[in-house]
């Protein structure tokens, strides 16, 4: 029968090219998700001043320290290069490690990792900002996408932080804060380290299910050291103001809980 | 430098060979392999087309990294660079402001009208050889050739329109989705891509055919003129104006303001040891592309030697080299200009590769 020796043929080239494809693309080839791996997500929580009150846009807040009210339109920043630390001592990292976390987009305050492998960890690394590589690299996609509208077109960089909304005590009636700068005395670039130990217990990767980690964000520390924003409603470069307040701001971040 | 853009990759596979039923089939299994397996930087150059360094130029800065060179996407970037789908009101383009017949600079004008007629606030430079600057602009605070479009595209003062626009617009394009689909096997256009498609056009701006070039290139021979002028700019202008781009793409403070109303380089480091340094422009079709310096404020070359000879003001950013300026005799300053002519590049100027396409 014709059709049938076709057929066979057909099987056999089909073999064949499978068998091309697959030693011929082997350096493309990466290794599917496993039972040997688990996923981690890593929240961020908005707070004002306290774990009582929860930050979100568009309400009234009053500062602390410079008793100006804020009232925030934007609220944004990146998170990146986020590695885990095994119990072995050595450091597991997340591929393309970029986040633009935004309180206005719930979804965005959720990092969530995929492949971690399986074990037990007992620290997290994460960096405030964008590397310094990625800030003078060509064109960008995913998180650090330009037109995320994160990125100073005259003065090549990301802007690690905006935060913008409306002030009565502003000379405009509003306030513009864009930090960023990855060179020199004015970078604003830190990375951070929690050790889980310290207030809760190591986290454990299964393939059974999502293993979390808590981080509380306090917005308000953004003016801790910086003064009123009647003196300064404006950043929008790098330099030491901006370094200030994005120190303040990433110190003031805090590890809350891990939830094997 | 002057290159087609007629053949493509595809040309090179003698389909005419491939006649019957399963031959052909095999065939094509085996040009499927091979297309499966490359890289996008293993695109195989089939002719001569290319971006190519002059031999007596310093290696390249952008190096098409993950960005590789093709016709496909080089007249992609042609297209973008010559539509005023980029700008806000779809009323100016890049070439607005960049006229190949003015060697990439604007037509004489000291300041650039953006969208509505807006006057920028520094002269537009000429453009050549971009893919050896290591930084953009008057004051460098732009550091790559494929973000550096962010730049004039959401400028107020220029193009005045959002990068999410502009791929918004470029998507509502079926003309734009197929060019792009068919360079980067993209169905959706990104900003990456698009920037990257400028990029590849930006790049290909390559002046490396001016009397300069061929005598460099040993087929044609300075005038004595020409000549003086050569051995007194190499003694008085090559420190700052390095051959063969014309640049050493520092920042320098040539003496024309005593205080500075443009901070220039200090604006993006802040550090006011560099206030009104500049970076140090390439010459290259220089004859053309006045009025000079960032301002545009002299519109002729001999003004500019005056400036050098008996014009320098002083400052504490002042570069110690021009402390007490460049002593020119008259008839040096017409031999250094007779030099300055042979940068100009007409090959250049009128590559019909390089110019407005024809749709
Ligand atoms: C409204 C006029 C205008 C438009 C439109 C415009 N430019 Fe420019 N271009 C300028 C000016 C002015 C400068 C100098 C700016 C500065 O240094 O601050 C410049 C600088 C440049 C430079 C830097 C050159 C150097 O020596 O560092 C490049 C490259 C360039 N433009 C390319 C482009 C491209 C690509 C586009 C379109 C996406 C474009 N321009 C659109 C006016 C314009
Ligand atoms: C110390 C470094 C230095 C030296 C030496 C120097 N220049 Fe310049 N030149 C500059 C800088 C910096 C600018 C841009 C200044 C600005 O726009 O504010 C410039 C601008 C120019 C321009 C304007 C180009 C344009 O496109 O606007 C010309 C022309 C020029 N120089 C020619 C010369 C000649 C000819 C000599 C030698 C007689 C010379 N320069 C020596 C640093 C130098």
């Amino acid at each position: 029968m014709k059709t049938f020796s076709q057929y066979k043929k057909f099987s056999l080239i089909a073999l064949a090219i499978a068998g091309l494809t697959f030693t011929s693309c082997k350096k493309e080839v990466t290794p599917e998700p496993t039972a040997t791996t688990g996923s981690v997500s890593v929240n961020f929580e908005h707070k004002w001043v306290d774990l009582s009150a929860n930050f979100t846009l568009n309400m009234e807040y009053i500062h602390p320290v410079t008793n100006d009210t804020l009232n925030f339109t934007t609220m944004k920043y990146y998170i990146s290069n986020l590695k885990l630390k095994k119990a072995d001592g050595t450091w597991w990292t997340h591929p393309e490690s970029y986040f633009l976390v935004d309180v206005e987009n719930v979804s965005s305050t959720k990092l969530s990792m995929s492949n971690v492998p399986v074990g037990t960890y007992t620290e997290l690394s994460y960096t405030f900002g964008v590397d310094s590589t990625r800030n003078v690299s060509g064109a960008q996609t995913g998180a650090l996408s330009i037109a995320k509208d994160m990125f100073w077109s005259w003065n090549s960089g990301y802007i690690f932080l905006k935060a913008e909304g409306l002030s009565a005590n502003s000379t405009t009636g509003s306030y513009s804060f864009h930090l960023g700068g990855f060179s020199g005395a004015n970078s604003t670039l830190s990375t951070k380290n929690v050790v889980f130990n310290s207030v809760s217990t190591d986290l454990v990767v299964s393939s059974s299910h999502e293993s979390e980690i808590s981080m509380l964000v306090f917005p308000d520390k953004l003016w801790n050291t910086a003064g009123s924003i009647n003196t300064t409603n404006t950043i929008h470069m790098p330099g030491s103001g901006a370094k200030t307040m994005a120190n303040d701001f990433v110190n003031g971040i805090e590890f809350e809980h891990v939830h094997n | 430098m002057v290159f087609s853009l007629i053949s493509t990759p595809i040309q090179t596979f003698q389909f005419k060979k491939l006649f019957s039923g399963m031959r052909f089939f095999c065939s094509m299994i085996l040009v499927f392999v091979l297309f499966s397996c490359k890289k996008d930087n293993e695109i195989v150059p089939v002719d001569d087309w290319g971006f190519k360094k002059p031999s007596y130029f310093p290696e390249p800065h952008y190096t098409f990294e993950n960005n590789a060179q093709t016709k496909l996407r080089f007249s992609l970037g042609r297209d973008l660079f010559y539509d005023s789908i980029l700008s806000l009101d779809n009323s100016i383009s890049c070439a607005s402001c960049h006229a190949q017949t003015h060697g990439f600079s604007d037509h004489n004008v000291a300041f650039s009208a953006g969208v509505n007629g807006t006057l920028g606030v520094r002269n537009s430079p000429a453009l050549s050889n971009l893919a050896w600057y290591p930084t953009f602009m008057w004051d460098g605070g732009i550091v790559n050739i494929e973000t550096f479009s962010v730049g004039p595209i959401t400028n107020p003062l220029e193009m005045h329109e959002s990068i999410l626009n502009v791929v918004g617009k470029l998507n509502a394009n079926s003309a734009y989705r197929s060019k792009f689909k068919l360079a980067y096997d993209v169905d959706s256009i990104t900003d990456q891509k698009m920037l990257q498609a400028l990029a590849q056009y930006m790049a290909m701006l390559i002046s490396d055919d001016s009397k300069y070039d061929k005598f460099k290139k040993g087929t044609y021979t300075f005038t004595a003129d020409e000549n003086a002028g050569y051995f007194l700019f190499q003694a008085k202008c090559a420190s700052c104006h390095t051959e063969p781009l014309f640049t050493d793409f520092t920042y320098r403070n040539n003496g024309i303001d005593a205080t500075f109303t443009d901070l220039g380089r200090g604006m993006i480091t802040q550090n006011a040891a560099d206030n009104g340094k500049f970076k140090v422009p390439s010459l290259r079709n220089v004859q053309l592309t006045y009025p000079y310096m960032h301002d545009g404020r002299y519109f002729t070359l001999s003004q500019v030697l005056d400036h050098y000879a008996t014009g320098i003001q002083s400052s504490s950013t002042l570069d110690p080299s021009l402390a007490s300026g460049i002593p020119l005799t008259a008839d040096e300053k017409l031999k250094i200009i007779a030099f300055l002519r042979t940068l100009t590049d007409y090959t250049f100027m009128a590559n019909p590769d390089l110019s407005e396409p024809i749709h």
